[in-house]
């Protein structure tokens, strides 16, 4: 597929933009237990279902 | 108006005009500025700053902030950061980080949660598979391994820290590599990510 | 720089980031409802698979007490039958929750 490199490139890039850099605003946590494991994620991913529900309300 | 924060650099004049400067203590933030409203989880947007992320690396290195955090005063929260992140950037300056990310042996099998009783079983069969293939972790080590000023294994990937004179250098190493038949990505270069963690050296 | 080896390979082991960048959903009512229980087992699936990553890098960096490795695999285990029993009351499989990227432009 011509398209493949392509692809994988833009998935590795958004893997480091996404997952990797130094977190700020630790707002959203998810432990287990006492073990500190995600942050910030859930901001990238709750705001998808906020679009989500503004696209709804425009229907006509 | 809020700004997406990418980084933090060293001077002015590494971010602008690319993006916008927001002075921290001794550093700059550089942000993108959006609508208050403008939601973080969105292709275009993502797609925008991680251009914008590497156009800033092309003139310097700088520290990768995560993305997801936006405010229309990010400098509050930066400033504790602030003095840690100047010495990083002093002591990198030039230097940016490389990735190589290795292929589980069989990514096909995964260990099945009903095989195991106790969860530390389970942890121990997933890390498994994110062990490297013990001849190819050597021949790394012997070829790309000497380019980098430090490198660190984590979860069947390798992070380095290289000058970007080496730059070259290990991409003649990384295409060598392929020979190995090992399924494996190079990617970079990136800006400080794995090595601006505070708990790593 | 990207140098890789057999894509293939490579794109089965980088498969968990497909499903992070959702494409539009319609705006159908008929479709919304299927399409919002898929987005959120998709959004729960991807956050799984983060936190398996992350589990497995500090389990690598050696800082996770016996008990804590315990807890975080037990709890791994847990999240994964949940969502298998989500997958059926929905109707879902594997390949539903895996979201595409859309057509790529060139960065």
């Amino acid at each position: 597929m011509p398209d493949s490199t392509e692809e994988l490139s833009l998935l590795e890039t958004l893997d480091h933009l996404l997952d990797r850099g130094v977190v700020i605003a630790g707002e959203a946590v998810i432990s287990i237990g006492d073990v500190d494991l995600l942050y910030l994620g859930l901001n990238v991913v709750l705001a998808n279902v906020d679009s989500l529900m503004r696209a709804r309300q425009r229907k006509p | 108006m809020k700004l997406v924060v990418v980084g933090a650099h060293l001077r002015r004049e590494d971010i602008e005009p690319v993006a916008e400067a927001v002075p921290v203590g001794e550093v700059f933030l550089s942000g993108v500025p959006v609508e208050d409203d403008q939601p973080l989880g969105d292709r275009e947007l993502l797609l925008r700053v991680a251009r914008i992320r590497a156009e800033l690396l092309e003139r310097a290195t700088f520290v990768a902030i995560r993305y997801g955090f936006a405010s229309s005063s990010p400098a509050a929260k930066a400033l504790p950061h602030a003095g840690r992140w100047k010495a990083l950037l002093e002591e990198h300056r030039g230097r940016v980080e490389m990735t190589l990310k290795v292929a589980a042996a069989n990514p096909k099998k995964r260990p099945d949660r009903r095989d195991f009783t106790s969860g530390a079983a389970y942890m121990r069969a997933l890390h498994e598979r994110t062990n490297v293939d013990d001849a190819f972790r050597e021949e790394v080590e012997r070829t790309l391994v000497p380019l980098s000023v430090r490198h660190v294994w984590s979860a069947g990937e390798l992070a380095m820290l290289i000058e970007r004179a080496k730059l070259e250098e290990l991409r003649e190493a990384g295409e060598k590599l392929k020979a190995t038949k090992v399924p494996f990505l190079l990617s970079g270069p990136w800006p400080l990510e794995v090595f601006a963690d505070a708990d790593r050296e | 720089m990207l140098i890789a080896n057999d894509e293939e390979a490579l794109r089965e082991q980088l498969a968990f980031t497909e499903s992070m960048i959702p494409e539009r959903i319609a705006a159908d009512p008929e479709v919304v409802e299927n399409g919002l229980a898929r987005l959120v087992l998709s959004i729960i699936e991807l956050v799984r698979r983060l936190l398996e990553k992350q589990a497995l890098r500090r389990m690598d960096a050696g800082n996770l007490s016996e008990e804590e490795i315990e807890r975080l695999g037990s709890a791994l285990m847990k999240l994964e039958e949940k969502m298998g029993e989500m997958k059926a009351v929905f109707g879902l499989s594997d390949e539903d929750l895996n979201l595409k990227l859309g057509p790529i432009k060139t960065l």
